[in-house]
């Protein structure tokens, strides 16, 4: 490995590359991007573009996506609160989030104010209001192994553990919630299912 | 997951192997609940090369060890791994989902949101910010520990006279305009 970064050292300290860039220093060789930090999936699905809309088309209701990355609080937990806000109008998803007592729900609400923020600014979306949570998914962030001291000399392992949210808005008011599935309903579907039998393998 | 792994603490070992002793040596009667009998061997067989060796603890007597677990049940244990689906049902079930409040309004004075039962945060916030400026007025005025003095207190804003309601009691000054909240006498 030495050898490969002094050979590296050399070829960037290469004479004809300064002659040719006419300046001391070769900017093709500097990195530019933050490539050390990967940027994650749903954080790219905010660049796609889609092409322009034929004037017959109904119009296409914005998407938002935004998430914040390992937030210290465990999925599972973060997960009822999530679960709680899915297919809420964003001013319902806020109230309900500023008088819940849990710690993730403090975070979930700063995460959709950034996004209700990105959304009028760079999104072209004209009322903020108008936005409702199309998705709202936790993951699973880098857990740490940690020791737990116990009496009498023991120990144990704990994992502290992290999580990431990620939440999607659509412009928009809230889809209606479905209709609860009766009895009526699941008799006509079964009465349907006796219908469609056939006869395989015959005539 | 708790893992207890034995420290090499020689003081403890020898505590553990005196409890297994006493444990086998049936001197323990009250650790495992109710039962009549006094613990001892499954099997006695005659002969003192069997008796079990005392704190020196002549090879961690593995030979007792599963006669004694035959005869008593151990401690409670999970026999088979509760599976994904068994645990969403439990994780999932609607008793443990969080119930969406229906008593959230919104405050008349400010505009925020607000409990029904509980007072506005914002406005609680103001009136806690004035509250905390009139006192420092009042340490101000008394200068230190255990000076109030016996007569009420009336808080003036500029502008404002006392009124003849207001003789012999201390009067704190503030240098501001009277909150619209704070509705004179």
């Amino acid at each position: 490995s030495g050898a490969a970064w002094a050979r590296g050292l050399l070829s960037w300290a290469r004479p004809e590359r300064w002659l040719a860039s006419g300046s001391l220093f070769p900017l093709s060789c500097i990195h530019t991007s933050t490539s050390l930090q990967k940027i994650g999936k749903w954080e790219k699905k905010n660049r796609i573009v889609y092409p322009p809309q034929l004037p017959g088309e109904p119009r296409r209701p914005a998407e938002i996506y935004h998430c914040r990355r390992e937030i210290k609080y465990s999925k599972d937990k973060m997960w009822y609160l999530a679960k709680l806000i899915k297919g809420m109008s964003i001013d319902q998803a806020l109230a309900q989030l500023e008088f819940s007592d849990k710690k993730g729900a403090k975070v979930i609400k700063e995460v959709l104010l950034e996004a209700q923020e990105m959304a009028v600014r760079k999104h072209n979306v004209e009322f903020k209001s108008n936005l409702h949570i199309a998705e709202s998914q936790t993951g699973r962030g880098r857990y740490v192994k940690r020791v737990r001291c116990h009496g009498k000399g023991m120990f144990g392992m704990m994992k502290i553990s992290r999580c990431h949210y990620f939440v999607k808005l659509v412009e928009g008011p809230p889809p209606p919630p479905e209709p609860p599935r009766t009895g009526f309903e699941q008799a006509k579907e079964y009465v349907q299912q006796l219908r469609n039998r056939t006869l395989v393998h015959t005539l | 997951v708790l893992v207890l792994v034995r420290s090499p603490l020689p003081r403890l070992r020898a505590l553990l192997q005196r409890c297994w002793g006493r444990l086998e040596r049936g001197l323990w009667p009250g650790v495992f609940g109710d039962h009549s009998l006094p613990l001892g061997p499954a099997v006695a067989v005659q002969g003192p090369a069997l008796v079990p060796q005392g704190i020196n603890g002549s090879g961690g007597s593995s030979a007792e060890a599963p006669r004694l677990l035959d005869s008593i049940v151990w401690m409670a244990a999970p026999k088979q791994r509760r599976t994904i689906e068994v645990n969403r049902c439990r994780r999932r079930h609607p008793t443990k989902l969080i119930e969406i409040k229906r008593n959230i309004d919104v405050c008349p004075e400010c505009g925020n949101l607000k409990q029904k039962h509980v007072l506005c945060g914002y406005c609680y916030a103001k009136v806690k910010e004035e509250t905390r400026l009139v006192r420092m007025e009042i340490h101000k005025k008394e200068g230190g520990p255990f000076n109030a003095p016996a007569v009420e207190t009336v808080v003036l804003y500029e502008g404002e006279k006392p009124t003849e309601k207001d003789e012999g009691k201390r009067i704190i000054e503030r240098a501001r305009k009277r909150p619209s909240w704070f509705v004179q006498n």
